[in-house]
């Protein structure tokens, strides 16, 4: 994010796209509640009628994978009537010309042509955006998981650049993480093309200073992505798999692909706290400890750096995951001890520099916001204040472009994925959490009333998914939280993955697969 | 009697709301939202305040384990630390460095992930790193 | 108060004490004991109020015989009360030191600078119900506007059972939000009304006002104000006010007899 969560309290205006806030960030929602009580304007555009558009001055439901012919659309009408901040534009950006020049296209009825928008709903979320600010716009996997995925994003920062929301203090553009540490494994350099700190490994400079530090040298060559890996292993250039705390075979699209992929493996070795659909295909487990046996750091949506402090000692014959990699490396040879994770951490901030000025004392129990570069330096509550990181915001010139595949007479629905309020990606945890199962134990498809009847399907009959990657079946759930011709179906249960229905085609830059648009057949199964 | 109340952070979404864990004679029994914390206030979502009961689960995995006779065993960290071992260095023996991928997780601290790819491109030699931020 | 709890710590009078201590700047609740007494210089009041009688609570079910020290507010000592009464707690091995405490219906003065009045934001003032409203003038609304208020509040509600969870005189086993026959599972907001209502019954004869769920309240939902209202309800009918006396509630004398004089509703 950009920005803080709790300035969001303080926005003129929030506009939430492709988030369902209140079910999976709740206490992000919470300062939206709050600011909208203070008189905040709140839009929110969801393929769904989530519980957060009860409470917006306008609420849309684009057609899944039209966002970026809606966020045009908005930005269209706020160019005509002239909304855009002017001062900020010329100071602060360029490219504003070609980016000009593709939005004059996307007229209210191309728009609504494109995401069933009406036009005046249009108007009114252009305006409540560009005239109250500080505006600030959230967005979550259902901008991102597409393979327009990029384009999404970029047009979400062209409407901010807009009207002059980055770099202020209760705006930005602000993705809310779906996972705990999400944004502490991409600054840690979890990532095939970048070292801690997105520092490139193609550079040599980043190359001859991470050598140094290691006591090795290092490959200047990009690996793999997720998406490249399953590849890779089918066309026999992958060999061995080590999964740290990741269920791939539930998170990943197309389940089918994904299991042949790893049972051609010469080696798989998962490191989990429980026996997940992957580690269960494992050569080896590893048993590591849970949040509460640990002491460590994550960094949260807002670049917050906090402590993990250690409740109780790991349960039976468990290690810390540090403790398994160190074992692991001075094995194969590579000498790697460590006092505790403080060592660890000490160590990655001397070689980040945006963590730089961080230590366990400094962050005690509040944390500190990155960039953080030196001793002194208080943390970072909102970036691009005074200039963006490459300098000039850049506008970007983007075309809609249709979602990889639309229903049609085969596959006549469309089908979108998600999770829902109780449960945490693929329910390996919170499934082994008593209370939250009570909430919701089996997987389910929701399922539009006037769909249902026309289908023959009451609330609770097991009905039948298709798409062109694999089939299942699954409890229906009649409910008006989708459009007729809309299903959702949330990716937690294992019995009834969604990963098996869901699109493999990826955005071409950042490998994403397309989880939140696919076509699907339903019936009531015999 | 021994009772604890330990500050720490919730690891369910990326919101990290402030939680305090309460152990008694060495055992998890409850998680509360920190009162006084600048993200959450003293407040959770159901997932927070529910945090321990993953931790305490009986499906908890207890104990390394490998896979003999196509039936995943009980093992011993020294056998698993070196079949690994093993089994990794001849893979990159075979097919060099870049035949191994290893997935860093965002559910892992950051220190976990700075070790994660630190063993990637230090001990085995590749940058086949990545994780599920876009899944 | 640091000399008092040492003394009784010493004396054998408690075996823990349950207070506040400052860690990292945060005021959060701390387990002092007979072996560590040197901890208790660093005993604060604090301004963040947890319960630590649910604490107590949890920790006399496994330990039977423990004598628990507590630092107690008001709305902890009203606590105390209900628990003792509902036999989860034994008042025999309960001691307590009392601080100030924070304004409520039951007490009117009050210091606890953690509990000012909240500013309320105009649209809530419009549409929701103000936080630091009375039950009375609550009733100035008409049926309808009543009726839409609330709704509006409920609607908000994310289920995430903050409520039952921190309030301190919530010890059931099973709970009734949780039975799927009453409340549908799967979704949110709860069932509205009912998951609120089915919570506000329960709250009658056992809700001391301590507000520690509406400060839980991720949303912000005014359920002190429902609670006061089916206390008020039971204080007419049955003339017992929750949590000032550790004799018996009307609620809990099943099987005993009993003479009521109830009042007109």
């Amino acid at each position: 994010m950009t920005n803080s969560i709790a300035e969001f309290e303080d926005s003129g205006c929030i506009f939430i796209i492709g988030s369902n806030t209140s079910a999976c960030h709740p206490l992000i929602a919470r300062r939206v509640f709050r600011a909208k009580e203070k008189g905040a304007k709140l839009i929110v555009a969801d393929p769904r009628n989530i519980q957060m558009a009860r409470f917006a001055d306008v609420a849309v439901q684009q057609r899944l994978g039209s966002d970026v012919a809606l966020l045009n659309g908005m930005m269209h009408i706020i160019l005509k009537n002239g909304w855009h901040d002017k001062t900020y534009i010329e100071n602060r950006t360029e490219g504003f010309e070609d980016f000009e020049a593709v939005v004059e296209s996307y007229t209210p009825d191309k728009v609504e042509t494109i995401t069933g928008v009406a036009q005046s709903d249009l108007e009114k979320m252009a305006e409540l955006y560009a005239v109250n600010s500080p505006a600030a716009l959230l967005y979550a996997m259902g901008i991102t998981q597409h393979t327009t995925g990029v384009d999404n994003v970029k047009s979400c920062c062209n409407l901010a650049m807009l009207c002059g929301n980055v770099g202020v203090r209760s705006g930005g553009v602000n993705p809310l993480r779906g996972q705990n540490n999400v944004q502490g494994a991409c600054d840690m350099g979890g990532l095939p093309n970048v070292y801690p700190a997105y520092q490139p490994v193609t550079a040599e400079a980043n190359n001859e200073k991470f050598s140094k530090a290691w006591g090795k040298p290092l490959s200047d060559k990009i690996g793999y992505t997720i998406t490249d890996m399953i590849q890779a292993i089918n066309d026999g250039k992958l060999k061995a798999l080590y999964i740290v705390g990741e269920n791939p075979k539930l998170s990943d699209p197309n389940q089918n692909h994904i299991d042949d992929a790893l049972g051609k493996l010469d080696l798989l070795i998962c490191q989990d706290i429980f026996l997940s659909e992957t580690a269960e295909k494992a050569d080896l487990v590893f048993a590591a400890v849970s949040v509460a046996e640990k002491e460590g750091t994550f960094t949260n949506t807002e670049r917050r750096c906090m402590k993990v402090n250690k409740a109780i000692d790991p349960l039976g014959n468990t290690l810390n995951d540090w403790d398994i990699i160190s074992r692991l490396s001075t094995e194969m040879g590579y000498e790697m001890h460590y006092e505790n994770p403080e060592e660890i951490f000490n160590e990655m901030a001397a070689l980040t520099p945006s963590y730089g000025g961080m230590t366990y004392e400094r962050l005690g129990l509040d944390g500190l916001q990155w960039p953080c570069p030196n001793a002194e330096h208080p943390g970072t509550p909102f970036l691009h204040k005074d200039q963006f990181t490459r300098g000039k915001g850049l506008f970007h010139a983007i075309e809609y472009l249709d979602p990889a595949e639309m229903p049609d007479e085969e596959y006549p629905y469309w089908l979108t994925t998600g999770r829902m309020f109780a449960h945490y990606h693929t329910g390996t945890m919170t499934r082994a959490s008593k209370h939250l199962d009570t909430e919701q134990k089996t997987g389910y498809v929701e399922i539009n009333p006037k769909d249902a009847k026309a289908l023959g399907v009451n609330d609770g009959d097991i009905v039948h998914l298709a798409t062109r990657r694999g089939e299942t079946k699954v409890p229906a759930k009649v409910s008006k939280m989708v459009e007729p011709g809309v299903f959702f179906v949330p990716f937690h249960f294992a019995e009834s993955p969604a990963n098996i229905l869901t699109n493999s085609a990826f955005d071409p830059i950042a490998k994403i697969p397309e989880f939140k648009v696919c076509a699907v057949k339903i019936e009531k199964a015999a | 009697m021994d009772f604890k109340i330990i500050p720490s952070t919730c690891s369910y979404c990326g919101t990290g709301c402030g939680v305090l864990f309460q152990v008694m004679d060495g055992r998890l029994v409850d998680t509360l939202p920190m009162k006084t914390h600048p993200v959450n206030q003293g407040r959770l979502c159901i997932k927070g305040w529910n945090l321990h009961e993953h931790v305490i689960s009986e499906k908890r995995l207890k104990s390394p384990l490998i896979k003999k006779d196509g039936e995943l065993q009980e093992t011993t960290w020294d056998e698993a630390i070196k079949t690994a071992a093993d089994g990794l260095k001849a893979v990159i023996k075979d097919h060099g460095p870049d035949s191994v991928a290893v997935l860093a997780s965002a559910k892992i601290t950051n220190e976990e992930n700075y070790l994660v790819q630190k063993f990637a491109r230090a001990v085995v030699g590749t940058n086949n790193v990545d994780h599920c931020a876009r899944l | 108060m640091q000399e008092q709890i040492k003394q009784w710590l010493e004396q054998g009078d408690i075996d823990i004490f349950l207070g506040y201590k400052m860690i990292q700047g945060h005021p959060l609740p701390y387990c002092f004991t007979k072996e560590n007494p040197d901890d208790l210089k660093d005993l604060i009041v604090g301004n963040a109020r947890y319960s630590l009688e649910k604490m107590a609570t949890k920790i006399a079910a496994e330990h039977k015989e423990l004598k628990i020290g507590l630092l107690t507010r008001d709305c902890n000592q009203r606590a105390l009360n209900v628990l003792y009464i509902w036999n989860q707690l034994n008042p025999e091995n309960i001691k307590t030191i009392g601080v100030n405490c924070c304004p409520s219906n039951l007490k009117e003065h009050g210091d606890c600078s953690y509990l000012e009045p909240e500013l309320i934001p105009p649209i809530k003032k419009m549409i929701g119900i103000d936080n630091n409203m009375q039950v009375k003038a609550a009733e100035q609304f008409n049926q309808k506007e009543r009726f839409n208020r609330w709704m509006y509040e409920f609607q908000k509600c994310i289920k995430c059972y903050g409520c039952r969870d921190i309030c301190p005189v919530c010890f059931c086993k099973e709970c009734s939000l949780e039975h799927t026959d009453l409340i549908a599972t799967g979704g949110i907001p709860p069932e509205v009304p009912i998951f609120h209502l089915v919570r506000a019954v329960h709250m009658g004869g056992r809700c001391i006002d301590c507000g520690l769920c509406e400060d839980a309240c991720p949303v912000d939902i005014p359920l002190r104000l429902l609670y006061r209202k089916v206390n008020e309800i039971v204080t007419d009918i049955f003339d017992y006010t929750t949590g000032t006396r550790a004799d018996q509630s009307p609620f809990n004398m099943l099987g005993e007899e009993v003479t009521l004089k109830p009042k007109p509703i």
